[in-house]
């Protein structure tokens, strides 16, 4: 516990512990000084002088070291002659300090002043009208009048792109640094600067590729200006006409809280339309942050792909028609199974395992990854919070690329690394973590030995010691290099270690799978059951009921003659939507509501953003529409009644409801309307921050020992081993609609080791022809050091059809022409 | 050639001065080990430099950016900064660029044809009373020339082999 200290702010008597900035304990008295470069994120930077005030410090008898007294009795206060900044200040005992004093007024008004000699003030068309805090303190603090000639005014460039996304006005740009400090500070990626000096300093970029980190979006939340803005919302729109639905980000495990900007415009034939993502706080998820991801890649629910009705036998049919063919199907199906993925809610979930149930049909995830019942057995239970992770604790990450699988992680992690945290990596390359976070142990081992992987973190002393003295230890499990058995037994094996270590079981503690769905943790909650190679199933079943997701685009089956009756139910037009005898239409999650729960067992609710598509149906009212066919009565209305029952039916969800998912905490920094010049655009979170499940009451029971069933691929002599990898920015039919993500997605590639090329004769940016097991692709070549040699990644829904890790070759593509 | 390659006793050199997770204070002198080398800094030297380093290249050019003697372009081998600041201006230092501008047969900003001279225009060099005044940079050496008149200032370019 810090020490309290007392001071007196405009007459108001704070106490704060000691080493608050002056800034922030204003603000939790609830008063605003006035700021444009600090940010409660990041370091205090003094740049702006926006936040002067006048500060009094009593003045100490040197040889008592008592406060000299005034003829009152009250301490006498020294004040400098100078007014000092708010932001750069700490608290210290019997301070008091004046912030709208005449002089601090004076200070505040001219600072603004001379920030406005050099602005453009275009205020009408720039995007950050209305939610500008320039264009608020100006208002509040800066002078009526400018005493500077308009023609005198610095014009400088408007539309510099510093990346694909991100676009500066340098003009505007006041200098403050936010967008600097944050790549720098926050993500570790510094790949912004000023240039120059005085007069002439400007924000410019000389990274190759330009501002391409993950996290790009978030500094136009924190720019204090229109200097930053996105190329997706620029000129789309202004703040006022925006109408927020609360929501939570659909596009990986990490669940970031998040706002759809909503609005109906003529320009997309008067339809209520998404404009822009903003994060929602939550500071036990995702701070006031989110990745490029989340923020531009939501595009995929207005695409042209996009189903509007029910089909049968391809042609557009009546909903009524597209059931009874479908309920038929199954019913005269005596070999049948269901397949899900994690994008669907917890409600669609529960209500396809109930039909499945009825029909007496398996219950199948769609998940490269396996090991979520071990999550759902020794994952993280009501209360973690992984922001309290910090000195003493320890956090494991094994087979998992967080920065590309799950960024927000990835940044928590990082975070948690600098507050002392002990943080072991166990991959096989060099990770963007590895790089950028300060870690205390790496443990480099070969793909195939993933197996062994938590053995030999027992075998280092050193690694062994930490994790056994670690207060808390969280391990984040991927499948790098492995199918879908060894990431089971790879979870196994970290449950084990949990257990081992003591600290299985308890709050802060437990095991977190880097799934690439949204809700696939709550699949697994619910029941639903891995599947490790759906070629069979496609073989020898009578009929497929499939619900969001596309195992023919993504190279998981293949069409092998004899085809079962497939259902298909999702959102776009895909592969598999094209092979399907029956197709639902379902509506996409914006457009309703449901509840996704996170890689960290977290449930959060989301809202509907936008109206439904066409005649596209939420997916556990069509499921509950089949069920009415074929005997079963199932909620076919309330996504809140379908959570009740979840709740009443597991154990985990117990004492759950919408009511309890919508409330929130008080969160620090403070975030809205009044607060954008203090911690920028991020939306307050007014709809809930959501619920870690509870820990399953099979706390005492120990892992089966971990065993690996079968071995993966490794590296030889004289062959390549192709390994599939996750990355961020990939075309699956979810990202692909999101145009201005193309120049981040690529062209199809593999990445081989200097030392791979040259032994294969091939050079980076050539085009190579991969041949592995009976199949082929194109793609470019790109030389990294980082890759394993005798390795090739390759980046999973790229085009190149590769689930698994396999023996292949390579060729010049022009030498097999 | 690179830096790291050229001149490597020289580099461990430098970074001995510093302790190694403080490495990146190195980077004034590899910037100065850099300009020497070429007259300017690279968008490959910051690159080299970066890599040493262990940061982005992006902040090597901030440093880099920040001070106005270090350069970014190529120029010519003798860059002869004039001072034209309010107290210089006042003796006479506009005029006195505008001759040895036109004696050089270049505008202030410009490298001479044979590439010797890049005559430049600058801000304050400490030297206001004794104005006109120039400094010559080349390498890593700059020498001051004060009090001078446009014949004196030629043959102190003369000279400069
Ligand atoms: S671009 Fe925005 S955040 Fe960056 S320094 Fe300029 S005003 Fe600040
Ligand atoms: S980290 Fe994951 S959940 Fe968060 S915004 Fe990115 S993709 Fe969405
Ligand atoms: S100097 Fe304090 S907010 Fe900028
Ligand atoms: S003004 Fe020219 S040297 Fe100072």
């Amino acid at each position: 516990m810090s020490k309290m200290v007392t001071l007196t702010i405009d007459g108001i008597k704070v106490t704060v512990p000691e080493g608050t900035l002056l800034v922030d304990a204003a603000r939790q008295a609830g008063i605003h000084i006035p700021v444009f470069c600090y940010h409660p994120k990041l370091e205090p930077a003094g740049m702006c002088r926006m936040c002067l005030v006048e500060i009094g410090r009593p003045m100490i008898d040197r040889n008592t070291g008592q406060p000299i007294l005034d003829e009152n009795g009250q301490p006498k206060l020294q004040f400098l002659g100078k007014l000092e900044t708010a932001c750069t200040n700490t608290v210290s005992e019997g301070m008091v300090v004046f912030t709208q004093s005449e002089k601090a007024r004076q200070g505040q008004k001219a600072t603004v002043e001379f920030l406005l000699t050099s602005h453009p003030l275009d205020c009408p068309i720039c995007d950050k009208g209305g939610e500008c805090p320039l264009q608020d303190l100006t208002m509040a603090y800066g002078p009526a009048q400018s005493r500077f000639e308009y023609e005198d005014k610095i014009h400088l460039a408007k539309h510099v792109p510093l990346g694909d996304l991100i676009y500066l006005d340098r003009e505007r740009c006041i200098l403050c640094s936010r967008c600097i400090r944050f790549q720098a500070e926050l993500v570790g990626e510094a790949v912004l600067t000023f240039d120059e000096r005085g007069r002439s300093s400007q924000i410019v970029t000389v990274s190759d590729p330009p501002f391409d980190s993950v996290f790009s979006g978030n500094t136009t939340d924190i720019c204090p200006v229109g200097a930053l803005t996105t190329a997706d919302f620029r000129f789309g729109a202004r703040p006022w006409e925006l109408k927020a639905a609360a929501s939570i980000c659909s596009q990986c495990a990490v669940g970031c809280n998040i706002v759809y900007n909503t609005r109906r415009e003529a320009r997309s034939d008067g339809r209520i339309v998404i404009k822009r993502v903003l994060p929602r706080q939550n500071e036990e998820v995702n701070d006031l942050w989110i990745c490029d991801k989340g923020r531009f890649g939501y595009h995929y629910t207005e695409s042209r792909a996009r189903l509007t009705a029910p089909r049968a036998e391809g042609r557009p049919v009546s909903w009524e028609q597209a059931l009874q063919k479908a309920a038929e199907g199954l019913r005269s199906a005596s070999q049948k199974a269901l397949i899900a993925s994690g994008r669907l809610s917890n409600e669609d979930l529960y209500t396809l395992k109930r039909l499945a149930d009825h029909l007496q049909m398996p219950a199948y995830l769609y998940t490269p990854i396996g090991g979520g019942e071990w999550v759902r057995r020794y994952g993280l239970s009501t209360g973690s919070d992984l922001s309290a992770l910090g000195k003493g604790d320890a956090i494991l990450v094994v087979a998992s690329d967080l920065y590309e699988e799950a960024p927000l992680w990835y940044l928590r992690v990082r975070q948690a690394a600098e507050r002392g945290a002990a943080l072991i990596i166990a991959h096989p390359r060099t990770t963007r973590l590895e790089r950028q976070a300060p870690h205390q142990y790496v443990l480099r081992y070969a793909y195939g030995d993933e197996g062994e992987i938590i053995e030999r973190l027992r075998r280092e002393a050193k690694i062994a010691q930490t994790l056994h003295e670690a207060r808390n230890l969280v391990i984040f499990f991927g499948n790098e290099g492995m199918g879908l058995e060894q990431s089971e037994s790879l979870a196994a094996a970290c449950a084990d270690l949990l257990v081992e270590t003591g600290h299985a079981g308890r709050i802060h503690n437990g095991l977190i799978g880097v799934w690439p769905h949204p809700n696939a943790q709550g699949a697994w909650e619910l029941g639903f059951q891995p599947i490790f190679d759906l070629q069979p199933l496609f073989e020898t079943m009578d009929a497929l009921y499939l619900v969001a997701l596309d195992p023919f685009g993504d190279g998981w089956v293949r069409q092998n003659g004899r085809k079962p009756f497939l259902i298909v139910q999702d959102i776009l037009e895909t592969a598999t939507v094209r092979q399907a005898d029956v197709v639902l239409a379902a509506c996409a999650y914006t457009e309703r509501e449901g509840t996704f729960t996170s890689g960290e067992r977290r449930v959060q609710r989301y809202y509907p953003a936008v109206p439904r598509y066409g005649d596209s149906r939420p997916d556990f009212a069509i499921t509950a529409a089949l069920g009415a066919k074929l005997g079963l009565n199932l909620e076919a209305q309330s996504a809140a009644r379908l959570f009740q029952e979840i709740a009443g039916a597991f154990p985990a969800f117990k004492g759950l409801d919408y009511a309890r998912l919508a409330e929130t905490r008080p969160q620090w920094p403070p975030t809205g309307r009044a607060d954008y010049p203090f911690s920028g655009t991020a939306q307050p979170n007014t709809q809930g921050m959501g619920k870690i499940l509870s820990a399953v009451a099979e706390g005492t029971m120990t892992p089966l020992p971990p065993t690996m069933q079968k071995e993966s691929l490794r590296p030889e002599e004289g062959t390549l081993l192709l390994v599939p990898i996750h990355r961020l920015f990939d075309a699956g039919s979810l990202l692909t609609p999101s145009a201005l993500l193309h120049g981040r997605i690529g062209a199809p590639h593999i990445i081989l080791h200097p030392k791979t090329a040259q032994e294969a004769g091939v050079t980076a940016g050539e085009k190579v022809l991969i041949e592995w097991e009976d199949r082929q692709a194109e793609a470019l070549v790109k030389v990294e050091e980082h890759v394993p040699v005798g390795v090739g990644l390759v980046p999973r829904s790229m085009g190149i059809p590769l689930s698994r890790a396999a023996r292949a070759r390579l060729h010049l593509a022009e030498r097999v022409r | 050639m690179s830096l790291a390659q050229k001149y490597s006793q020289e580099i461990q050199a430098i970074f001995a001065k510093y302790p190694p997770e403080q490495k990146r204070s190195a980077i004034m002198s590899l910037l100065y080990l850099a300009q020497r080398e070429e007259g300017y800094i690279s968008q490959e030297a910051m690159k080299e430099i970066a890599d040493m380093l262990e940061i982005s290249v992006t902040e090597v050019a901030g440093v880099a950016g920040f001070y106005t003697l270090f350069h970014r372009q190529k120029e010519g081998k003798y860059r002869i900064q004039v001072c034209t600041d309010l107290p210089c201006a006042l003796r006479g230092a506009d005029s006195f660029l505008q001759e040895l501008a036109q004696a050089l047969g270049v505008r202030p900003g410009e490298t001479t044809p044979d590439g010797r001279f890049t005559l430049e225009e600058v801000m304050c060099v400490g030297a206001c009373h004794r104005a006109p005044v120039f400094q010559v940079q080349h390498g890593d050496t700059i020498t001051f020339h004060e009090n001078m008149s446009l014949e004196e200032a030629l043959a102190v370019l003369k000279k400069l082999e």
